[in-house]
């Protein structure tokens, strides 16, 4: 097929072809062409659907602002909907398909939609889907979300990857236009270190569009040799196909880069990057984008903005039309008309709304002055136009200004207001701009070329100067203030057809004047109810007509109607994008413990523990599930010796003269006297008196103790005990330092962990009960000389010792100590027969510790130390934490021994009904302890202490269960702990 | 007894790979002991470590090598320090404590952190990838450290180069470590 649009110019590589299809239409372009560029070279005008009505739609536009022009990109897993084909640079084999219709495109079965328009106007959804309420969400709400949204999602895993990114400038410069250039320039000579990023793969801005001239040469060739400058400069980086989407707090911007969007496919590297650019000064040169006039149907494929249909000549070298007409109410229409003719495109009208002579001279142009569009004919591409005085004028493309709006957007991402200017009928940045960021060119309202490039130099020059750089004295290129009078004309009310104001969410002007009759009438009402400025456009080309409509019903100025508050980002950001590497496996990084490795060769399954991986129980053949493993792993470590990795709990290296008096400040118990050699156990209160963590605390020496913590709290306890150190106890010589990943520790628990250690530990050391009783700990070498710490503690209620060597030697004293209990058939397990002992034990961990319940409450009263003040004990001793009939932590077994005891049950006094105000109190661990024989439980339940013996009710709503269980000591196995001292 | 030795296995031991314009490697037998200052005994600490050393404590932030090149001295609060050094066997904390005279609180710091040493003129282009420090020469020094977060995971890093920089994070999660820093290597490559 031949592009039989395409002309002679531009900036498009005509000796290399492209070839790429749209709807399954073989298309041919060039690069430099967007696909908008390339559809319209082959003369396809109808480009898709609109949302609402399903009417045809073209291209409005040639940036990123686009409405209508929206397709659904590559194919199979790689498809994107959506995509704005304004900005979708073309490549080899690109395929593109059209979105939103039932059949073709041409023929849509849902354009009935359009026919039903009169019943379906702002708020009809709200008005109309309200009853029967039982209706929304099993028949509404489906059947509305079903012919909703454009484009489809593939339904697939995106295939492509993300990645993110840090830099650091001290000028950021976004939008790479006249003024981001003249700001960039000077910046850069100054010896700054420049960011410019610019969202399009060829930076220049308007200057590609134009025919305006910079320093005696055209505006892209200076573009492009101002850009060759920029790149010679070592402190000067360029980012094309980035778009700085959001300002944040501190000079931060995000920005993102689409790396791979342009290639026919991403080769294994991430197809964008999403950047936090850290700034010290930025400047704002983002360009301002071209408005429409509302008109009775001006959606007609062909009906363009005026700006976009010279972009596309002088740009691309293509025409949208044959048989051109301008409809302008300003000077910058014209340059439109001057251009095309220029080009020997034929431009029959000018419609002008003003009263004025003509602005330049076009040939073969007819100056139709006080005049408007009224109406327009053409259902698939626009044919002809009907003025206010009823003329119809044939043609295939109207070419719109209705003048420019400075892009104000990222100057709101902080609240920022902007204020309203009479003179150029715009919006421009208020004041309170983000700290750091100031605006230059077409974005801060000077909106000529020689403004602009004046501006971007006088900005950056006064920006790096704040920051000790000397401006260089090169003055700002030289160009001409073009002529760019206007006229503020919103929309055409002679037109008693649907003119559209926001084409993306098919609002029109009489839906504007609805919400204001039904009470709608702030800005950001008006955009909820009828849905304007919303979607992938963010009504970049529709907010400010329809604000000036709003503005007009309600009587008030535009400075007092204000704009919606623009929030980041200004431009879509895929999700996979806001991702980045954060997906599956890499969703947040492992920590392995010592022994991992020997632990996958030997049947370990692993569970996450918030990012440790742990090994859970270890299978062996003939298993018939996980129950038998752990079963069997906790009647072997009762019956002889268990091994179990215990690495994972936090510890805490503390050091200094007052390191006792320290502990006694973040323990509720003492710590002063222990002696030397000796490990205590500790409490923690938060500053309400609640517990926060427990573990135990080892004295090495006089000065230097080792705190472990939960494996969930490790990082908590560090962060806060840091703050008491620094901040509450400042005069305190105390040190604190994680060495939670140096120590490899293993608990070796039972009745044989003696005889085991006693192989492993070197023989000068002294294991019996006399020399290392419990609660002993000290410092010791192991498998001839190797450095180790041991400590006589007991999780498990057996006879019990924690050994730790350096991590490094973790995976071979596994090793080691396996190989030392062959003759005791020891047994490695994981957390589950750690869990069932500590339940047998009546040990609390995690669920009892859950940041409810109160030393009282765990029968841990007697350790708040009366003799020393600590964290939590002046709240702690409220009186509602010390009622009488407070629950207690209790054992549970149920009364028929068969019965599976389940956690959460609450319990209820026999003959009670199971109701809120009967709640006694809940069950919080059960297991099914293989020593006993059935199943137990920990649970709180009022003055449990004074309870034993008595049956009440465990009742779970949820499950739908309700069973009798006994109250019983948590202490279901040695009750009076003489294993452990054994 | 049992005859068995322990084998040091750190997590990525003899690590040592090659990209276009980038090394990454794991170096081998990296001590680390940490240095608390005691408090009112700062100056008797700063002169122990220069008498040891030959080198003053560096400034927060900054690292100095000692005199004859063989460890370096990281300053990381106004009472903390690192002491990092070529050191094989599990004693590096009695060697530094006893160099030093017991001047300062020494804990054995080495099996807690893993290093990765990545060098080479595209270092500064993968690190951008994960590392929210400014690393441009201007903004960070030979000898300069920082902590900071990648993918993450707390990190130490030190530019020991004009385009090398020693990189510190947990041990337990090395391999997730080493995956972050390929990968930004990987996708900048």
């Amino acid at each position: 097929m031949t592009q039989v649009n395409r002309l002679t110019g531009g900036q498009v590589d005509r000796s290399q072809v492209l070839n790429f299809t749209f709807n399954g239409k073989a298309m041919q372009g060039h690069p430099g062409d967007t696909l908008a560029s390339a559809l319209l070279a082959n003369g396809q005008r109808l480009v898709g659907r609109s949302f609402k009505y399903h009417r045809p739609r073209g291209i409005l536009t040639s940036g990123s602002e686009e409405p209508n022009a929206l397709v659904q990109l590559r194919s199979g897993a790689h498809q994107e909907p959506n995509t704005r084909a304004t900005v979708a640079e073309l490549f080899d084999g690109l395929s593109a398909t059209s979105q939103n219709h039932r059949g073709s495109l041409e023929h849509d079965l849902m354009a009935v939609t359009d026919l039903m328009s009169p019943f379906l106007s702002a708020g009809f959804y709200y008005k109309t889907f309200m009853w029967p309420k039982a209706f929304w969400e099993k028949l509404y709400e489906p059947a509305i979300r079903k012919s909703a949204g454009l484009g489809r999602l593939s339904m697939q895993d995106d295939p492509d990857s993300y990645d993110k990114g840090f830099l650091h400038c001290d000028l950021l410069v976004i939008g790479a236009g006249p003024a981001g250039l003249s700001a960039a320039l000077a910046a850069g000579r100054s010896g700054a270190r420049v960011i410019l990023a610019d969202e399009d793969f060829a930076p220049g801005g308007r200057l590609n569009a134009e025919t305006l001239e910079v320093d005696g040469m055209s505006g892209a060739d200076w573009a492009a040799a101002a850009i060759a400058e920029l790149n010679a400069m070592d402190n000067v980086r360029l980012m094309t196909r980035t778009t700085v989407y959001g300002a944040y707090d501190h000079g931060i911007y995000g920005a993102l880069e689409r790396c791979t969007d342009h290639l026919p496919t991403s080769a294994g590297k991430p197809r964008q990057v999403l950047w936090r650019i850290y700034s010290k000064r930025a400047v704002l040169a983002a360009g301002s984008t071209e408005r429409p006039i509302a008109f009775g149907n001006n959606d007609r494929p062909g009906i363009m903005l005026a700006g976009a249909v010279r972009t596309y000549v002088n740009r691309y070298g293509v025409t949208p039309g044959q048989q051109v007409a301008v409809f302008t109410n300003n000077d910058d229409g014209w340059r439109t008309a001057a251009d095309l003719a220029a080009k020997g495109i034929a431009v029959t009208n000018i419609i002008d709304t003003r009263d004025a002579p003509a602005v330049c001279e076009v040939p073969g142009a007819r100056h139709i002055r006080d005049a408007a569009v009224m109406d327009t004919v053409g259902r698939k591409g626009l044919k002809a136009v009907t003025l206010t005085s009823g003329q119809v004028i044939p043609t295939d493309c109207l070419a719109v200004s209705g003048g420019w709006n400075p892009n104000v957007h990222l100057t709101c991402h902080q609240r920022g207001r902007p204020t309203w200017r009479e003179d150029i009928n715009a919006f421009v940045p208020g004041g309170d701009l983000p700290p750091g960021m100031a605006v230059a060119g077409a974005a801060n309202g000077s909106l000529t070329l020689a403004a602009a490039l004046s501006e971007g130099r006088n900005v950056a020059n006064a920006q790096i100067k704040e920051l000790g750089f000397t401006p260089s004295r090169k003055p700002a290129p030289k160009a001409e203030d073009e002529p760019s009078n206007g006229m503020a004309i919103w929309h055409i009310p002679e037109s008693t057809k649907r003119a559209w104001v926001d084409q993306q969410n098919d609002v029109t002007v009489k839906d504007i004047k609805q919400s204001y009759r039904e009470g709608f009438r702030s800005v950001e009402h008006l955009k909820r109810y009828t849905t304007l400025g919303m979607a992938t456009d963010q009504g970049k080309t529709a907010n400010i007509p329809a604000l000036a409509i709003m503005a007009n019903c309600t009587g008030k100025s535009l400075q007092d109607t204000g704009t919606t508050i623009f929030r980041p980002p200004y431009t879509p950001i895929p999700m996979g994008a806001l991702a980045g590497r954060a997906r599956g496996q890499d969703f947040r990084p492992f920590r392995l413990t010592p022994s991992h490795d020997w632990a996958s060769k030997n049947g370990a399954t692993f569970v996450e523990v918030g990012n440790w991986l742990r090994a859970q129980w270890f299978a062996r053949p003939g298993e018939q599930g996980w129950r038998d493993s752990v079963d069997r792993e906790a009647l072997m470590t009762r019956g002889s010796v268990g091994i179990c990795d215990v690495t994972t709990l936090g510890k805490i290296d503390i050091q200094g003269k007052d390191a006792a008096d320290f502990l006694n400040v973040v323990y509720a118990n003492a710590f002063g006297k222990l002696p030397v050699g000796k490990v205590r156990y500790g409490l923690m209160l938060r500053e309400d008196g609640i517990c926060y963590d427990d573990g135990t605390t080892a004295r090495m020496s006089e000065n230097h103790f080792v705190m472990t913590t939960t494996t969930a709290n490790a990082v908590l306890v560090f962060r806060r005990m840091e703050f008491v150190r620094q901040c509450l106890c400042p005069d305190m010589d105390v040190h604190l330092i994680s060495t939670t990943d140096g120590w490899a520790q293993f608990a070796v628990a039972g009745p044989n962990a003696r005889n085991l250690l006693r192989k492993v530990v070197d023989e000068a050391h002294d294991l019996s009960n006399e020399g290392f009783p419990f609660m002993a700990c000290g410092e010791v070498t192991v498998c001839g000389g190797t450095p180790a710490r041991l400590f006589r503690i007991s999780f498990s209620g057996e006879l019990a010792y924690e050994v730790a060597v350096p991590a490094r030697y973790g995976n071979s004293m596994i090793e080691a100590l396996m190989k030392a209990g062959e003759e005791y058939n020891a047994v490695p397990y994981g957390t589950e027969a750690l869990g069932v002992m500590r339940i047998e034990k009546g040990h609390a961990a995690g669920n009892e510790l859950n940041g409810q319940t109160t030393a009282l409450n765990l029968g841990l009263n007697g350790m708040v130390s009366s003799k020393k003040d600590c964290i939590g004990k002046t709240l702690a001793a409220r009186p509602e934490m010390n009622r009488d009939d407070a629950i207690r932590l209790v054992g549970f077994r149920p009364v028929d021994r068969s019965v599976k005891l389940i956690a959460g049950s609450h319990f209820i006094t026999k003959g009670d009904d199971a109701t809120m105000a009967n709640d006694q109190g809940w069950m919080t661990s059960v297991a099914y302890s293989p020593s006993l024989g059935h199943s137990i439980g920990l649970g709180f339940i009022k003055r449990g202490h004074e309870r034993k013996g008595e049956i009440v009710r465990a009742v779970s709503p949820i499950h739908e269960t309700e069973m009798e269980v006994e109250i019983v000591s948590a202490h279901f196995i040695d009750p009076e702990g003489e294993r452990l001292r054994a | 007894m049992l005859d068995f030795k322990l084998v040091s296995a750190p997590p990525l031991a003899g690590y040592d790979q090659s990209f276009e314009g980038v090394t990454l490697r794991a170096p081998a037998d990296l001590a680390i002991v940490s240095l608390a200052l005691p408090l009112g005994g700062e100056a008797a600490a700063e002169k122990s470590v220069k008498t040891a050393y030959g080198a003053a404590l560096p400034g927060i932030g900054k690292s100095a090598l000692s005199k004859d090149g063989s460890a370096r001295l990281v300053r990381l609060s106004p009472d903390a320090a690192f002491v990092i050094f070529t050191h094989a066997t599990p004693d590096a904390e009695p060697h530094v404590a006893k160099k030093i005279k017991g001047a300062a609180y020494t804990t054995d710091q080495t099996d807690v952190w893993t290093g990765l040493e990545i060098a080479g003129p595209r270092a500064r282009t993968a690190l951008e990838r994960i590392c929210p420090i400014d690393l441009h020469p201007d903004s960070f020094d030979v000898g300069d450290a920082a902590r900071t977060t990648m993918e993450h995971l707390g990190t130490l890093i030190i530019r020991t180069d004009e385009d090398t920089f020693l990189l510190m994070s947990g041990s337990s999660s090395a391999k997730s470590f080493l995956h972050a820093v390929e990968t930004s290597i990987q996708n900048t490559a």
